[in-house]
């Protein structure tokens, strides 16, 4: 214990005074706190139109039990957002064809370097991708291809891009929706079984049917695009991934992974270690892009 | 000038029991008839819409119209009606039969009454065992990637198609684009 009748009158003078402005100061410093938490709380919810809507990206790149790194994965500059948005792409080496790596690889560099891209020119953007997949054919002739899974976010509205049968995945709401259709035979198959007005059971048996009709390093390819943008809303989750994602979490199953609380790093996280766990002894490489957009003052 | 495009399919069940009208002149109308859960005579039924509409009466006001089907169809009876009218679209709906319309990058329900359009915009009227069996997101996605009605419904006869086999009811449905 402390004896303070030691001390002389002006030190305990001194040290109540020093209490009293302390106390004054932490009342003060309270009441302000509590009053800017209140006044930005109401302000966020008066404007939340108004704030913007930002993406908090993530990756993950791992290489399964393969030997090699067949995907690819890129994403432009965060300190350009604002200015050019956001481009995230997936690429995949195509499995059976020679230098998938090294295919993969130069789509993704080809990509960077042509960064940035016009939001609003979605033709002249597929023709970019259209002549990175020419230069390939005159390299290989077909003996080497990949996938490609783009998309591009400028405030609240996203284009996209495919070739081939990667993933572009939107989770709304606690469900995911494939956003692009996969470039494969299935998709003809179905046309023709529906338009003569039969069942699609066949179309699923064929084991070659989920050969692709397009990919990057065909000649004068077709790529998928929006001709429109989609907009984005609050906690939308965007995932741009190589097909060994959802070979092992399907899409139905792939938003019981997530938090609606979680962060892009969280998620990305999380399903990482969600195919992780299915312990696939083939499993292939997988890497996704996660983008998760939220509200933002800055 | 409008372009469209229908799509009906048996889907897998004994028979057809829903129905797909189109008119163009005096004004374009759509009109989808969904007779599943009629318990007697559903193929009566849906002959009995398609002959009121190609009628007289079929020019009649949407709610004079609806008041005609009142009166002559059953009950259980589900339908969809669209008109076009000047610059956008009127509508009125009995029962699951609807039309969701892509404007501006997002997609909603297509409220009874009129809705003006913009050049771009997009609607599919279809039952909902249609719709049952997609999502608003692959619609949406779908219209956006598009350059075509038909190009539209194939890429959604596709979602349909890995979630069923299309083994799953009638499946009847019209995607429409307004140019101007």
């Amino acid at each position: 214990m402390y004896d303070f009748s030691l001390l002389p009158d002006d030190s305990l003078l001194a040290l109540f005074i020093a209490l009293v402005l302390f106390s004054v100061a932490f009342v003060s410093f309270s009441i302000v706190a509590v009053y800017t938490l209140i006044k930005t709380t109401i302000y966020s919810k008066k404007h939340k139109d108004k704030l913007r809507l930002i993406c908090d990206v993530a990756y993950f790149h791992e290489r399964g039990k393969r030997e090699n790194q067949e995907d690819s994965v890129y994403i432009s500059p965060m300190d350009k957002a604002e200015e050019n948005g956001i481009i995230a792409a997936c690429s995949d080496g195509m499995g059976g064809l020679l230098n998938g790596e090294v295919v993969s690889k130069y789509v993704t560099d080809s990509l960077s370097e042509g960064f940035p891209y016009k939001f609003d020119d979605q033709e002249e953007n597929s023709k970019i991708i259209c002549d990175i997949s020419n230069k390939i054919y005159e390299q290989y002739h077909l003996s080497a291809g990949a996938t490609l899974v783009m998309v591009h976010i400028f405030d609240e509205y996203m284009n996209f891009y495919s070739l081939g049968d990667s993933n572009i995945i939107l989770i709304r709401n606690n469900r995911a929706t494939l956003l692009n259709y996969k470039q494969n035979y299935i998709t003809l198959m179905i046309k023709k079984y529906a338009e003569g007005g039969i069942d699609t059971t066949d179309a699923y048996k064929d084991g070659r049917s989920k050969g692709l009709i397009d990919f990057v390093g065909n000649l004068n390819c077709n790529v998928l695009k929006t001709s429109r943008p989609l907009r984005l809303l609050e906690n939308d989750i965007v995932i741009v991934s190589s097909d060994g994602v959802t070979d092992s979490v399907p899409l139905n199953r792939l938003a019981n992974h997530i938090h609606p609380d979680q962060n892009a790093t969280g998620i990305a996280r999380a399903i990482k270690y969600g195919v992780k766990a299915r312990k696939n002894p083939r499993q292939d490489n997988y890497s996704a892009v996660v983008i998760k957009m939220k509200r933002s003052y800055v | 000038m409008i372009e469209y495009y229908t799509f009906k399919h048996r889907g897998y069940s004994l028979e057809y029991r829903d129905e797909v009208f189109l008119r163009l002149v005096p004004s374009i109308t759509v009109a989808l008839f969904d007779g599943n859960k009629l318990e007697s005579a559903p193929k009566s039924q849906s002959l009995l819409f398609s002959e009121i509409l190609s009628s007289e009466e079929g020019r009649k006001n949407l709610t004079d119209l609806n008041d005609i089907f009142e009166e002559c169809l059953d009950e259980k009876s589900e339908y969809f009606i669209l008109r076009v009218v000047n610059n956008g679209i009127e509508c009125i709906r009995k029962g699951g039969v609807c039309a969701k319309i892509v404007s501006k990058g997002q997609i909603t329900l297509l409220p009874n009454g009129f809705y003006c359009l913009d050049s771009d915009d997009r609607v599919i009227c279809a039952t909902d065992n249609f719709f049952k069996h997609i999502s608003e997101e692959g619609i949406l996605a779908d219209a956006l990637v598009a350059d075509s009605c038909s190009e539209w419904m194939n890429m959604m006869v596709r979602r349909i198609s890995d979630q069923t086999q299309l083994k799953c009811g009638n499946l009847s449905a019209v995607t429409l684009k307004l140019c101007k």
